[in-house]
């Protein structure tokens, strides 16, 4: 065992403090729940077939065979009838398209090719570049059958990084940077302000407990509760929303855990420098609040302004973040990730560096 | 050999005022404690009663003079005085959502020692609050709760800063019982109080401190009868009131 009794019996004290505060649990759950659910469903709305009407004004096979092959396809769902009432359906924003087939659709196609035509609503328009190719590889496939002709060529899809491009998927590694980097920064920084406050850090500065007794249990309980936490938040993506996670665990958890020891070594600086609440509420928001938007959390840091990248890859979250989603979506090794490592051990030794020299026991406790 | 010896201490701070001025917020302070006696420490707020505790409890750094508990330099062997010693501070406040049995597990954990709560929480009281939370106790519980977690090392010498400030007179004459009792257990006691009929009927013996400095030390009934303002004719008594206004002033303090 590495901790000793003393250290044990407070490390255990700190988990029942935290267990016992249902709010605490449930506002570390929440956010990052509510996000994953928002951004999935989003997701998921985009798949949903879209409602395209068809007057078939022809009665030859070509145009019933053209009709047959638009309600097989996944993509549309398809609506068959008058032309006049297709119309006002699309206009009530029941259908996002009309196609209107001609009479002679179909009809001496050796002389001259037939026209549809197409009646969108202008506020729809946006997906008629999904939709138009789907038309034209339909008509095209009717046209070689009909011409007797095989297809020149087809085309085999094979995916070899097995690496899903879904926005949620590359959401949920930020997402859970976000949260340990929140857990860590409250047990360690906000804690001690309030133990301060109250004056149980000066109670317990008056027994023989010394700060690294102290630190450690700090460090192994919120070490507990940020894998806990995180092991939710991953079986809920997995299980509700079908996240996949291809890469290695022992390397994902390697990086939570780098992670969480920066953020506690800050939250340990941050606490020692704020004397009060509303020093530490500000001095917290200071850090974590660029950290939120800079670090590729919600969009990748290349698509933000060029000239504040550089700045915004040099945040520790951001190393910690692009680390757990190369491992997440990429199936990176750890011995991949080495740029990201190197930046979080670089954080490491300063803000282990910075907690040492700042949390004084004598000064922090009075 | 006295348990308490404590020779010049002195503390500076920097003046409020003007940071490069110093003051001296003990000046000097030499004190014989006995093994078993009650020691009250009386003085105005700001005389430099707490900073003198929080120097002998090992709190404070100490900036001249010398302090022993039990022969045992609180200077250079602050961990070890720690281990005799029980303090009980102004502040009572502990961690949330912890019931007082698991909060005395945890105090007696931080002195290596596996206690036995409820024998503590009978000696104060309150076993029937073992499942309480801090929160839930009334001012004279919390006071009692502060000395159990004060006695979980059974220290040799207890410290009790202003036990029993905003305390109703019968929680205030059950904590003095408490005391009492510990006392008849051969425990040194040393408490800081403002309530001169506490320190009458608790103390053995009373040091007076204003500005830094003790200016009077002896028995109550020695002090009585040395400061309090003879009276014209023969029947009246004087009280320690009379002495702590005699000796500190009639001018109201911050």
């Amino acid at each position: 065992m590495i901790l000793n009794p003393l250290q044990r019996h407070l490390t255990s004290v700190f988990l029942k403090i935290f267990l016992r505060d249902r709010r605490s649990i449930f506002f570390s759950l929440f956010f990052p729940v509510i996000f994953m659910t928002v951004f999935s469903l989003a997701n998921d709305r985009e798949q949903e077939p879209i409602n395209i009407g068809v007057a078939n004004l022809s009665s030859n096979q070509v145009a019933s065979d053209f009709v047959q092959r638009l309600s097989d396809s996944p993509v549309f769902n398809t609506v068959t009838g008058e032309s006049a009432p297709l119309r006002e359906a699309l206009i009530a924003g029941d259908q996002t398209m009309v196609l209107e087939l001609p009479a002679d659709f179909g009809q001496s196609p050796e002389t001259r090719s037939s026209e549809i035509n197409v009646v969108v609503d202008a506020a729809q328009v946006s997906q008629l570049g999904l939709i138009m190719p789907v038309l034209e590889q339909t008509l095209l496939s009717i046209e070689r059958e009909f011409r007797g002709i095989a297809p020149l060529f087809t085309i085999a899809i094979e995916d070899v990084q097995a690496r899903s491009q879904r926005y949620i998927d590359f959401l949920l590694p930020g997402l859970m940077a976000l949260t340990l980097m929140n857990l860590s920064i409250a047990g360690s920084g906000f804690n001690i302000v309030e133990y301060r406050r109250k004056g149980i850090l000066k109670r317990l500065f008056v027994t023989p407990i010394e700060p690294k007794d102290f630190i450690t249990a700090i460090v192994f309980a919120r070490m507990t509760i940020v894998l806990v936490q995180l092991t939710v938040l991953i079986v809920l993506a997995v299980v509700l929303l079908d996240i996949r996670i291809v890469g290695n665990f022992f390397a994902y958890y390697f990086v939570v855990i780098l992670g969480t020891v920066i953020f506690l070594c800050l939250g340990f600086s941050l606490g020692s420098l704020a004397k009060t609440q509303e020093t530490i509420g500000a001095l917290g928001n200071i850090v974590i609040m660029p950290q939120i938007f800079l670090s590729g959390i919600f969009y990748p840091i290349e698509s933000m302004p060029e000239w504040i990248q550089p700045l915004a890859q040099l945040l520790p979250l951001s190393f910690v973040s692009t680390g757990m989603r190369e491992i997440a979506n990429a199936g990176a090794a750890l011995t991949d990730i080495l740029p990201s490592l190197l930046g979080i051990a670089v954080w490491l030794a300063i803000s282990f560096l910075a907690a040492t020299r700042l949390f004084l026991w004598r000064e922090v406790a009075s | 050999m006295p348990i308490i010896e404590v020779c010049d201490l002195q503390k500076q701070y920097p003046l409020p005022d003007d940071k490069s001025q110093k003051f001296f917020a003990v000046n000097g302070v030499s004190l014989s404690i006995e093994q078993g006696e009650v020691f009250g420490i009386l003085g105005p707020n700001g005389a430099g009663k707490t900073t003198t505790l929080e120097m002998i409890e090992g709190l404070n750094d100490i900036d001249g003079g010398e302090a022993l508990i039990d022969g045992i330099s609180v200077r250079t062997n602050p961990y070890r005085v720690k281990e005799r010693i029980g303090v009980q501070l102004q502040a009572n406040e502990y961690f949330d959502n912890v019931s007082l049995e698991e909060l005395l597990s945890l105090f007696g954990a931080l002195y290596h020692r596996t206690i036995d709560p409820m024998a503590l929480l009978a000696k104060v009281q309150l076993e029937d609050k073992a499942r309480a939370k801090p929160a839930a106790l009334s001012g004279g519980q919390k006071q009692r709760f502060s000395i159990a977690c004060a006695l979980v090392n059974e220290p040799k010498v207890l410290f009790l800063d202003e036990p029993t400030t905003g305390l109703d007179p019968q929680a205030k004459r059950n904590l003095w019982d408490l005391v009492q009792g510990l006392n008849e257990g051969g425990m040194t006691i040393v408490l800081t109080t403002h309530n001169m009929e506490e320190a009458e009927e608790l103390c053995d013996r009373i040091a007076i401190m204003d500005h830094g400095k003790i200016i009077a030390e002896g028995t109550p009934e020695a002090l009585i009868l040395e400061f309090a303002p003879e009276p014209p004719e023969a029947p009246l008594h004087g009280n320690l009131e009379d002495v702590f206004l005699s000796l500190t002033g009639h001018g109201l303090r911050e």
